[in-house]
């Protein structure tokens, strides 16, 4: 049965591959049968995710009383440089997992009004979907970057052949954008690597991270076994594996070397990655790719973009930026959080002042994921706050929450934006009006999610934020404060688009007549999302439940780490200073 | 009654939870609710009814096992108090977010408050909004061929959100923590919402409704700060105890202090953080965290004797008042309220001026225990400007539901004033009789306004004759706003309900006045002004209304009295305007208000406070209740209440002045009340014109910075690209390729004169070149062994 498990992870990342090369077979006149299919297959990956979400069967459903990583799949892939085939499932990819098989079910609901080159369109789509579910399943780092790359190709196509007007220019921006993030990721992995020793862990540590090695005969070794063989190599054993880098990171000394202008391996290895990052969650002022590749995406591609490819930003950030880089973390938390804050206030103001209706709703989602940034960044537990992890374990837990709530709440608004651009065919907020007569139905789900957006109570959008801000006093008053005053200028767009769209005495604009009520298949995509957007919003404990035990460790471990590690380090270069100023006085 | 007492969470969650229950049931349902929804109005009524007889049941239960009165605070005895968990959002490294209740008198009172009048006005609205139920004919929005709107009726759509509103506001009152507080908060802004824009299709209805959000979330703003702060440094936003966890009362004022404000250890911590942090890092030895706490409880005396951690702690109560600000329309943030009156009747009497609008004033009261005195002198402060200009501007407006909303604003003034100078059971007074005069008023209003179908003064007159019922409820109302009463009958005062509260308040500003001469005047002269200008701009409403000669004649020849289901709640609210405060209840063993009240006020609040920072002293409330104190401020309020109804009859009754030249005499003046001080153009001047444009320039600085930075660096490739496409390429490389093969070729043609086919000339070649070979390979050699 466990071997079924495995099997069953495994085939997440596969059975979108098998049916991308099923679908190449398939007849290209019969569209309504690849659209089908495409969504049978999404839903192939929905319902084994359900079944692990699922208490009950102990050899499937997620443990969640367990921190670590669950349903490990490990297999050697190219062993020269031991990378590995290497998937798990913890708190902190579950979440997101399970949001990818719902937003890309949803999505492909909402793809029926694509209508042309419909089977290459399904293919790239489920390719798309390998590459993301890859990315959250992959512990190996080598493995993480080749979904991550895997990801990119087809959201070109994606973009550049069934966008807008301008689909050329935003394929094209995103794409570099995407790819220098991607360069410079690629950069710190190396240097990681080749900074990387398995020999300085203990085997308690190699069996905590599932370290794997296989003898001639293809079996796998027991941590002591390799710990001996690691004993008597002469040379360096590097390493992709990301629980190992973290278990390097926190405990040992690998990353620590000078690199240039007196910074470290893992202060320049932070960096990168950050911004690697950075660009993908966006932040200011990598943002740029987001509005135009928004604005020229077709809506499903949209509701992926701005639910599931943002949040791996953030999934890079709280899995590969801060346990394998703590020092540099540490250091740099202020600058993390600085971006946040400048995100969220920049993203709000850009928002503001926007007039094309998809545009608007772009920027509110580089708003909404400063959130993100903000409280993955919160280290509150220093000397100062006597060690005490609730407030950063609170902003770590609301931006994941924020992250999963944005997931539905974006996705619900440029779904509910697509709606309306079907009928009338431009976006122009100033055109609009009215809409609230004409179409009761779909404006009260869309009025729903819009305010899930805004963060109010009992809706998706609230906890996360509520979370993050409460959680940032102890970090810095300043930013909190300018963080909480977010919340009056997103009340400010999002109610003003509200009264330009949906209220007013009559729509002013072209194409009236086409205002018809929300038809049945657009309720189907739009009923999920708001039920998502309540129950979420009124139990977020059924996210909690899952990330709970994973945060708890991750946020427990680096606490450790700062009083451990950290602050004898900080004692060391305050005495340094101490000397210095007294070798100075005359 | 009283082994029903651990029941009494479950009543009033229920009491919470059956409206949220008939406004999912309209949500969902309405198609299936009769013809164009009627049965919702009556779904809605009978939920909120249910609502009403479980707390007046509840009321009973706490009343019978803890009886009004019993509690004695000279004694200090702590109030009874009921909190609980209800279940947990989060669970955040041992500590729970949740939603949990706290139950004590002042719930139970604002529990029955809420409840009757929601369901006298859920009556009155199935009347008032009988239009809904047909499609209807909008004058008021206009589409751009000038035509009226035709619309369906949306008589469902209020009751959903009626109901939504009375689920969040009773939520509200029953949260145990300020993060629930802060969700019901900004749930009833919501309801306010749809509600201000009931008629969506009004452009003005929309911009009201937009503005009373973001007006609120402005103070939201505050309150997030003010709940970070207390988040920070306490670990918790429970009110009470809940099991052993202390609550942040408890932490403020904890029983071991005798219940006296005192600054927590948290907040000290964590002002003290950079301290602690240089106990850390400059410590001989490396400290673990145990011996590092042991230190830092060591110093927590001298840091509280330098006062660390007191200025959080005024942030925390600055940052809660801040959102009891803009829920309670004070100044600077009341401009939202006379807007307000965009939506219904109906919906102006429950929100924004009983409930609603008063639950700011109840989130101060709650909070009162962590209020230090200077937060509280900004309060009272508050308290007191925006009495007088709620009072001033309402002189001048001609919109009958204006000058109500002004007068709300005013009246919510008095309580935070009344807050503010330590008078905690006055200003809770204040709340609960205001809201019952003022949603008799609203109503009364309504009624007028359905009958003559316009909002505006000028064009009334003389309807006492059309509509009595209105007309005499609605003197009673202004009767109890103006705090008509006679101070001392039988040894006891009699009069309406306004009359019991506004005494209280002057009693508590003039004892404040007596510790503090100097704010105290100022206060004191500003509340007994107001009580003059409550008495004279009510009483020219309802002369302007009901008295005299009507002004339009039409419109009056149309009016006429409402129907009974209007009626009758007046006449519920009117008696209770008359008689919700009186003390002779206690005669027959009924707990009375002024003693209900009393049970709740929290523990501590029965010392004078002193401000540590600035030299102010808030007297405690037993002081302005003595003989010195009472008979002079009972003569000032009753002699400020009938100058102003006399002044008022003066100009609209017996017209001896006319109101047209003193307007005219003071032309300045009268112009700044009637443009309402320039509050909206200011606001709309300097912070929605600042805010669009710092956000073109965030627009902007997109476009015209980063992208074309972006832009610039993509063209910047493509160009380095062409050249070396160019010169690398075509030029270098190629170049090279090319120049060696010409070379090659030019050498193959020189050679090419070479083959003269000559047999003497080859032969001479092969010997020539042997013979130089020979030399170089000797050479060679040579120079190898050599």
């Amino acid at each position: 049965m466990d071997n079924l498990a495995l099997y069953i992870v495994t085939s997440l990342i596969f059975m979108p591959v098998v049916g991308a090369i099923v679908l190449l077979f398939l007849p290209a006149e019969n569209k309504s049968l690849l659209r089908w299919f495409t969504l049978a297959i999404t839903l192939l990956v929905l319902l084994p995710l359900l079944g692990i979400a699922m208490p009950g069967a102990d050899w499937l459903s997620f443990q969640v009383g367990d921190g670590g990583v669950q349903h490990v799949v490990q297999l050697s892939w190219i062993p020269s440089f031991d990378i590995q085939f290497f998937l798990g499932i913890d708190g902190i990819s579950f979440p997101l997992l399970m949001l990818t098989a719902v937003i890309s079910l949803l999505a492909m609901g909402a793809s029926w009004t694509i209508d042309q080159y419909v089977k290459s369109y399904c293919v790239l789509y489920l390719l798309l979907l390998a590459g993301m579910i890859g990315v959250f399943l992959s512990l190996d780092f080598f493995l993480f970057y080749v979904f991550w790359e895997v990801m990119l190709l087809p959201m070109y196509f994606l973009i550049g052949v069934w966008g807008g007007p301008r689909r050329q220019y935003a394929a094209i921006k995103f794409f570099l954008y995407t790819l220098v993030g991607s360069v410079l990721m690629l950069i710190a992995l190396l240097m990681l690597y080749f900074n990387s020793d398995l020999r300085k862990l203990s085997p308690q540590q190699l069996t905590a991270s599932y370290v794997a090695a296989w003898d001639n005969g293809g079996n796998l070794l027991s941590a002591e076994k390799y710990k001996q063989q690691l004993e008597v190599s002469e040379h360096a054993v590097h390493t992709f594996n990301i629980l190992a880098l973290q278990q390097l990171g926190q405990n040992s000394d690998a990353f620590d070397q000078r690199l240039l202008y007196g910074k470290s391996v893992q202060w320049w290895a932070f960096v990168l990655l950050f911004v690697g990052f950075a660009i993908k969650v966006p932040s200011v002022p990598l943002h740029t790719w987001l509005p135009d590749a928004h604005v020229e995406a077709p809506t499903p591609i949209s509701m992926i973009l701005a639910g599931l490819l943002l949040k791996m930003g953030g999934y890079g950030i709280i899995r590969i930026c801060y346990p394998i880089c703590p020092d540099a973390g540490y250091d740099l938390a202020w600058l993390v959080c600085s971006i946040g804050v400048i995100s969220m206030v920049y993203g709000a103001l850009a928002a503001l002042a926007q007039s094309d209706f998809k545009r608007m709703v772009a920027y509110s989602s580089v708003s909404h994921m400063g959130y993100v940034v903000l409280g993955l960044g919160v280290w509150s537990a220093t000397a100062g706050n006597l060690f005490d992890p609730t407030a950063w374990n609170m902003g770590v837990k609301g931006a994941l929450f924020q992250m999963i709530g944005h997931g539905i709440s974006s996705a619900g608004m440029f779904f509910m934006v697509g709606v309306v651009y079907d009928r009338v065919h431009h976006r122009d907020l100033n055109q609009f009006g009215g809409l609230y007569g004409k179409m009761p139905v779909y404006t009260a789900m869309a009025m729903l999610l819009f305010f899930a957006g805004l963060g109010l109570p009992g809706l998706c959008g609230f906890i996360g934020e509520v979370f993050v801000v409460l959680s940032a006093w102890n970090f810095s008053p300043t930013l909190a404060a300018i963080a909480a005053a977010v919340v009056i200028l997103t009340a400010g767009y999002i109610l003003w688009a509200i009264q330009r769209v949906y209220l007013g005495p009559q729509y002013h604009g072209p194409h009236e007549e086409a205002l018809t009520e929300i038809n049945r298949r657009e309720m189907a995509v739009a009923i999920p999302l708001c039920v998502l957007a309540i129950v979420l919003g009124v139990f977020p404990a059924i996210v909690f439940r899952y990330m709970d035990k994973t945060v708890d460790r991750q946020v427990t471990d680096l606490t450790r780490w700062t009083e451990e590690v950290k602050l004898p380090r900080l004692r060391a270069a305050e005495a340094e200073a101490d000397q210095e100023v007294a070798a100075n006085e005359p | 009654m009283q082994t029903l007492l651990p029941y009494l969470p479950s009543l009033l969650a229920i009491a919470v939870l059956l409206p949220l229950g008939s406004f999912c049931a309209i949500l969902l349902g309405a198609q299936w609710l009769g013809a164009k929804g009627k049965f919702a109005g009556t779904l809605a009524t009978t939920a909120v009814l249910a609502s009403t007889v479980l707390s007046f049941f509840s009321a009973g239960i706490w009343f019978t096992a803890h009886p009004a009165g019993a509690v004695d605070h000279a004694a200090h005895e702590v109030p009874p108090v009921i909190t609980g968990h209800g279940y947990t959002l989060a669970t955040l490294a041992g500590t729970n977010v949740g939603i949990n209740y706290y139950i004590d008198a002042l719930t139970i009172v604002m529990f029955c408050l809420v409840t009757f009048i929601a369901t006298c006005i859920h009556f009155y609205s199935t009347s008032y909004m009988h239009d809904e139920l047909d499609d209807v004919v909008d004058q008021e929005a206009l589409l751009e061929d000038g035509e009226s709107l035709h619309r369906p009726g949306r008589y469902a759509r209020f009751f959903q959100s009626l109901s939504l509103f009375c689920f969040s506001m009773l939520g509200l009152v029953l949260s145990g923590n300020y993060l629930m507080t802060f969700v019901f908060w900004e749930l009833v802004g919501l309801c306010s919402w749809f509600l201000i824009g009931f008629y969506v299709e009004r452009t003005t209805a929309s911009t009201a409704a937009n503005k009373a959000f973001i007006v609120n979330r402005i103070g939201d703003f505050g309150m997030l700060v003010g709940m970070m702060a207390l988040w920070g440094s306490l670990g918790t936003l429970n009110f009470g105890d809940i099991d052993q966890q202390q609550g942040i009362f408890s932490q403020v004022r904890g029983e071991e202090n005798h219940y006296a404000l005192k600054v927590p250890d948290g907040m000290v911590r964590l002002a003290a953080g950079r301290q602690i942090e240089a106990l850390a890092l400059h410590a001989t030895e490396p400290l673990t965290t145990e011996q590092l706490a042991a230190k830092v409880n060591a110093e927590m005396p001298v840091w509280r004797e330098a006062n660390l951690g007191y200025g959080l702690l005024i942030i925390a109560g600055l940052g809660i008042f801040c959102g009891c600000v803009g829920k309670s329309a004070q100044f600077p943030l009341h401009v939202w309220l006379p807007d307000a009156m965009e939506g219904p009747t109906p919906v102006s009497a429950l929100v924004h001026s009983a409930t609603m609008v008063a639950a700011g004033v109840f989130l101060v009261a709650r909070s009162y225990p962590i209020f230090l005195p200077e937060v509280l002198l900004v309060v009272a402060c508050a308290g007191c400007i925006t009495l007088l200009i709620g009072a001033s501007i309402a002189l001048v407006a001609t919109d009958i539901k204006r000058v109500l909303a002004y007068s709300t604003i005013s009246q919510l003034g008095y309580m935070m004033l009344a807050l503010g100078c330590g008078g905690w059971a006055a200003g809770v007074m204040h709340l609960v009789t205001h809201a019952c005069f003022k949603s008799l008023l609203f109503l009364g209003s309504g009624s007028v306004i359905h009958a003559v179908q316009t909002n505006e003064m000028p064009q009334m007159g003389g309807l006492w004759r059309k509509m009595p019922w209105t007309a005499g409820t609605m003197l009673v109302g202004c009767l109890a706003i103006a705090g008509i009463g006679i101070p001392s009958v039988f040894g006891l005062p009699i009069g309406l309900a306004g009359y019991y509260s506004k005494d209280l308040i002057l009693e508590q500003v003039y004892a404040f006045r007596s510790e503090n001469p100097l704010w105290g005047s100022f206060f004191f002269a500003a509340a007994a002004g107001g009580a003059c200008l409550t008495a004279f701009y009510m009483f020219r409403m309802w002369f302007l209304t009901f008295w005299g000669e009507p002004r339009a004649a039409k419109r009056f020849d149309r009016a006429h009295e409402s129907p009974r289901v209007m009626v009758v709640p007046l006449v519920l609210l009117a008696i209770l305007a008359v008689c919700v405060a009186w003390p002779a209840f206690s005669w027959f063993g009924l707990p009375t208000l002024s003693r209900s009240i009393e049970q709740a006020r929290p523990a501590g609040i029965w010392a004078d406070m002193h401000g540590a920072l600035w030299h102010i002293t808030l007297p405690e409330e037993s002081k302005g209740h003595t003989a010195a104190v009472t008979s002079p401020v009972g003569l000032i309020e009753l002699g400020a209440a009938l100058a102003g109804i006399a002044l008022a009859a003066l100009f609209y009754a017996w017209k001896v002045l006319d109101p047209e030249d003193v307007s005219r005499s003071f032309h300045p003046l009268y112009h700044t009340l009637y443009r309402k001080w320039y509050f909206d153009e200011i606001y709309q001047a300097v912070f929605v014109r600042g805010t669009m444009a710092l956000a073109h320039c965030a627009s902007l600085l997109d476009r015209l910075l980063i992208d074309r930075l972006v832009d610039g660096l993509a063209r910047l490739g493509v160009g380095l690209a062409r050249l070396s496409d160019l010169w690398l390429d075509r030029q270098g490389i190629d170049g090279l390729v090319n120049w060696f093969a010409e070379q090659t070729y030019r050498l193959g043609s020189a050679l090419r004169t070479l083959q003269t086919g000559s047999l003497r000339q080859y032969v001479m070649l092969i010997v020539a070149s042997t013979v130089a070979m020979f030399l170089l390979i000797s050479f060679w050699t040579l120079a190898l062994t050599g």
